[in-house]
């Protein structure tokens, strides 16, 4: 075998990818030549710098949840905006620091804030809805009422939830497991009305901002009442602990719903 | 366990192939941002990666490698999209060397000790500063071989013979060697 022949197949040698017989004429040819030799041995230093020094770039949370919220639905054409935000980025930058400056913007700014962390906190209720109905094993414990259901959370997340409604004919417990809300644990009690399932997300509530505006009371709650993507969503805040409710079902079953598990005191 | 969640395409749109195809998320991102270079195009690339699958799933062989399918999906998008950029005079190219002129010259084939050394120094930002030196096409490659595809599936992916792709690879790594050699003085 030549030393080109043996330079082509260098890469294949080393991953065992031959046939015996080349292997064996590779392995006998780097036996009795230095030159190809030193050309193996600087294959091999490559593909270990690459193996363990080539920085990776895994996908970022947030798109990993885009995609399993969202990922059957076809994304909408770039837009102006994100093809051309790089470029216009550090004009924009500057820009928002000129209008910081006035308190009128500054208000208005707060405002849209306080919206923006208000959907966003509507469309993670969505997704973690959404990432329980698309799991092989949505439910870590099977109901067997919730007095089973409660304690099973017991060790696995570092507050107790308190939720007092055991479910009834019209809206039956199902189960529960351990989710994530934004950047906290979760325990998620699953409902059902019908054949629709109902995702209780109950979290620690600090560090979160809270709806404050358009609020709409059930029992002596009061609730932040939404609709994203074809579910209904309402939120709402009890002592240390927050409450997000997602479904499919009517609007006004939900807060049927929800009234429940706020009785009056 | 709850009927709605598993199995065929169910009440919220999610399949089989489609869970399976979301395990794949962080390799076709390193790929992608490997290609565009930067994370706002290769979350796009790897978004409308995902949303051609599922609109080609029928395509999909059962039993066959669908880390290569959508490794095909996504490079295709991206030669496509690259195209697209091209022929738009207001952005700029995102890779202009051509893969035939960056092979180093035979002699080059061989370090010295010293050199060899060197280049057991060069550091994760100089490889991967090397590596984007690269065309696209060696970029492609080398990845995809790092990845543990086989010369077929690469030849797949890339859509040339097999026979191509070694020479491809043989090429890219000589030019990757080459230009850590650089980096390494």
């Amino acid at each position: 075998m030549r030393c080109d022949e043996v330079r082509l197949h260098l890469l294949d040698y080393q991953e065992g990818r031959l046939r015996l017989e080349t292997q064996n004429a590779v392995r006998a040819h780097l036996d009795g030549c230095p030159d190809c030799t030193r050309a193996d041995t600087v294959e091999q230093e490559l593909t270990r710098l690459l193996e363990q020094r080539l920085p990776q770039h895994p996908a970022s949370l947030a798109l990993k949840r885009r995609l399993a919220a969202r990922w059957w639905e076809p994304p909408a054409p770039r837009s102006w905006w994100s093809r051309r935000r790089a470029s216009l980025s550090p004009v924009l930058a500057v820009a928002a620091v000129v209008l910081v400056a006035a308190p009128v913007v500054y208000y208005e700014r707060a405002a849209s804030r306080a919206a923006r962390e208000q959907t966003a906190m509507v469309a993670e209720a969505v997704n973690d809805h959404l990432r329980l109905l698309a799991s092989p094993r949505p439910l870590d414990v099977e109901s067997g009422g919730l007095h089973q259901v409660k304690p099973w959370f017991a060790g696995r997340l570092d507050f107790a939830p308190v939720v007092t409604f055991e479910g009834d004919a019209d809206f039956p417990l199902k189960g529960g497991s351990v989710g994530y809300f934004r950047d906290r644990k979760a325990a998620v009690f699953v409902y059902a009305r019908r054949l629709h399932p109902i995702s209780l997300l109950v979290f620690r509530a600090d560090g979160l901002s809270w709806p404050s505006r358009s609020l709409t009371r059930v029992n002596d709650v009061e609730a932040s009442v939404a609709a994203e993507r074809g579910f209904n969503v309402i939120v709402w805040r009890r002592g240390e602990l927050g409450y997000a409710l997602v479904s499919d079902v009517d609007a006004g079953e939900l807060k049927a719903f929800a009234a429940r598990l706020t009785p009056a005191p | 366990m709850l009927s709605w969640a598993c199995g065929e395409r169910d009440t919220v749109g999610v399949s089989t192939l489609a869970n399976q195809a979301l395990a794949y998320v962080d390799v076709l991102h390193n790929l992608a941002r490997y290609l565009t270079g930067n994370e706002t195009d290769a979350e796009d690339l790897v978004q409308e990666t995902y949303a051609r699958a599922l609109r080609a799933e029928h395509q999909f062989t059962p039993g066959t490698n669908l880390k290569a399918w959508l490794f095909r999906i996504l490079r295709n998008t991206f030669v496509s999209s690259y195209r697209r950029r091209r022929n738009d005079p207001t952005v700029g190219g995102l890779d202009t060397v051509a893969a035939e002129t960056e092979a180093p010259a035979p002699s080059d084939w061989l370090l010295g000790d010293v050199e060899l050394d060197r280049l057991r120094k060069v550091v994760a930002d100089e490889i991967e500063a090397a590596l984007m030196t690269l065309s696209e096409e060696s970029r492609t490659v080398i990845l995809l071989d790092l990845e543990g595809l086989t010369e077929v599936e690469v030849a797949d992916v890339v859509g040339c013979a097999v026979g191509t792709v070694k020479s491809r690879l043989a090429r890219a790594r000589a030019a990757l060697r080459q230009k850590l050699k650089d980096y390494a003085r």
